[in-house]
């Protein structure tokens, strides 16, 4: 891996520290510590920054990017760098400086009428909730399970939320973006001086580059339009336990029609039981022995907790009479489908909002990470699946088996898209115990290879698997990866801007690899 | 020293002293503040390391108000670099001076 030159470094860091002030600039240690992976699944110190600095504006933004263009050196953008589980705040490799827009932590526009906001990459989820009912604006937005991260960012790497806005990066709408060279781009209507939809209609003229920046490492995203969802008047919930593990499939299948003609728009998510135990308490409140918990202990703790060996949630929102309709439909479904019943509650506009589906602020489901004694560090594992009952379940069953044969339990949830599943599962670690780690790692490698064998791909992953990932998307000799890589040395033509993100590399990196 | 200028001196001087506590009464009042606002979502009763704190320190001293003593070297140690399960907390998102606030806060013995 290229090194970063150690007097080219301090001299952008000076540079930097004369645009946004020396207080903004960290170098060494104090870089390293602050921007290591807080739940690695390698020696953090081996993928740590070497420099960070905090710009607060996008002038500041710009007028970084020309000196690290003309100096060579490298950024790693972040925004609040809360993606625990695949890689937090730390870049793919030690030789960057941090380009950290926590500070840019602006809403700059919140319209009730059309229902959208465009917010900074430092805004965090807990930042809007709390700007949305402090003014008594009627919107809700939709949070992936903790609430700490940034909704710009959890949006770019395509996170998920539990309402019928829950596909973040489907309800995108306009960027600004400053490019490698410091530029600044609009995307979509954005484009048009004085143009007044930037954030309602998402494609322009032309072609539309919102989703280009995704997962991607084309530009630095300093402006994200986000569409957010009227608050509904009602929402009514039926959670089922399902008590049997075979019982995925049915379920599963019941749901599909249901999600294909829209009578339930959230993305219902069928948890299993390590997933609703692991959010009570640590394993060992069951089990103190080693591996996986054997069948007969696992079925045990699930009777006495009260959960399923797969549990959900359908959440319908909008006009109580609405929801009643489509709650009968829902009902009628599973009941041809599953022995089991629903249990159910409404929540009415006015009501406090705890259980009405609306995301309040929680770091709760961090504690998932405490589930082996800790400290908890966790790799999360994300292939999509056909939104089918029989091929969830044979996905399921080699990657559990995978889980067990590795010595770990199986903790995993399928949230379910429109046509896709995502079975987002995860290998909890103790970050102080070696062996585990290597387990680990020896697992997620193997996970990737064989969801490749099968044709399933992962829809995110750790910095630190970027490659492996972006390897087993191959057709015709890896095309999309040559053709992102001609796209990056095209718009980044220095190579600056994260590089090796989602496995993209810069063509200097490519020739000193090879 | 004649009387009113020993006089003057002592009103001064107890004008100094009530202005220290009135500071360090609202330096600790803006401790609070930022610890509820900063560390509460975690570190309060029902809270994700409060529910692992409690497994892990003396009975009633999993809230870190509670806590007996907690030195603030040791808060910012652990708010900078990480403890167990809890992830650093950077300076870009919470300043030397508003850590040094909640650590002055949480600390009983200063």
């Amino acid at each position: 891996m290229m090194e970063l030159d150690s007097v080219k470094l301090e001299r952008a860091l000076q540079l930097f520290a004369g645009i946004v002030g020396e207080e903004h600039v960290w170098r060494g240690e104090a870089a390293r510590c602050a921007y290591k992976d807080a739940m690695p699944p390698r020696d953090p110190m081996s993928y740590a920054p070497q420099g960070a600095v905090a710009p607060a504006s996008v002038e500041e933004v710009q007028a970084i990017v020309r000196i690290a263009a003309e100096l060579g050196v490298p950024l790693w953008p972040i925004s609040r760098g809360k993606n625990f589980g695949y890689g937090g705040s730390a870049p793919r490799i030690a030789g960057v400086v941090m380009l950290d827009l926590i500070r840019m932590n602006r809403i700059l526009d919140v319209n009730a009428e059309l229902g959208y906001a465009l917010v900074e990459p430092g805004v965090g989820f807990d930042d809007l909730y709390h700007y949305l009912v402090d003014n008594g604006i009627p919107l809700w937005l939709s949070a992936p399970a903790h609430t700490w991260g940034s909704v710009m960012g959890n949006a770019l790497e395509r996170g998920v939320g539990s309402t019928p806005y829950g596909e973040h990066a489907s309800k995108v709408c306009g960027l600004e973006i400053v490019t490698g060279t410091g530029e600044l781009l609009r995307t979509g209507m954005g484009a048009m001086e004085n143009s007044d939809t930037w954030q309602l209609f998402p494609y322009g003229f032309g072609p539309s580059w919102d989703r280009a920046f995704m997962q991607s490492n084309f530009g630095i995203v300093t402006k994200m339009g986000i569409w957010l969802m009227p608050e509904p008047e009602h929402t009514l919930t039926l959670t089922m336990n399902l008590e049997r593990i075979e019982d995925l499939p049915a379920g599963i299948d019941a749901l599909r029609p249901l999600k294909l003609d829209g009578t339930v728009q959230a993305n219902p998510s069928f948890g299993n039981v390590v997933r609703s135990l692991a959010m009570r308490t640590p394993r060992s409140a069951y089990y103190k022995g080693t591996g996986p918990m054997p069948a007969d202990i696992l079925e045990q703790a699930r009777r006495d907790a009260g959960v399923g060996h797969w549990k959900f949630d359908i959440r319908l929102f909008g006009n109580k009479r609405v929801n009643q309709v489509n709650a009968e439909r829902v009902r009628e479904a599973f009941a041809s489908s599953v022995p089991y019943d629903f249990v159910e509650s409404e929540w009415n506009r006015g009501e406090p909002l705890r259980n009405s589906g609306s995301p309040l602020p929680s770091l709760a489901a961090l504690g998932v990470v405490d589930w082996l004694g800790g400290p908890g560090g966790h790799l999360t594992f994300s292939p999509v699946s056909v939104f089918s009952g029989s091929e969830a379940w044979k996905q399921y069953s080699i990657i559990r088996g995978m889980y067990e044969d590795a010595g770990f339990d199986y903790y995993g949830g399928f949230t379910a898209g429109q046509r896709y599943l995502n079975h987002i599962n995860m290998i909890v670690f103790n970050s102080d115990d070696e062996e585990m780690i290597v387990r680990a790692n020896r697992l997620f490698r193997n996970l990737i290879e064989t969801a490749a064998r099968n044709g399933w791909g992962e829809y995110r992953t750790h910095t630190l698997y970027y490659d492996e990932v972006a390897q087993s998307y191959g057709y015709n000799n890896g095309a999309l990866r040559r053709w992102n890589e001609a796209v990056k040395d095209a718009v980044d033509p220095h190579g600056i801007i994260a590089p090796g993100k989602m496995g993209i590399w810069p063509r200097s990196y490519r020739e000193a690899r090879s | 020293m004649n009387r009113l200028i020993a006089g003057a001196l002592v009103v001064l001087a107890l004008l100094g002293a009530l202005g220290g506590a009135a500071a360090t009464a609202e330096s600790e009042a803006g401790g609070r503040t930022l610890y509820l606002e900063r560390c509460g979502g975690c570190h309060l009763k029902g809270g994700f390391a409060t529910r692992v704190l409690a497994r892990r320190v003396p009975a009633g001293q999993a809230e870190l108000e509670q806590r007996e003593a907690l030195p603030a070297a040791y808060v910012v140690s652990a708010v900078r670099h990480g403890i167990g399960s809890m992830p650093q907390i950077r300076p870009a998102e919470l300043s030397d001076a508003d850590l040094a606030e909640i650590a002055h806060y949480l600390d009983k013995s200063s």
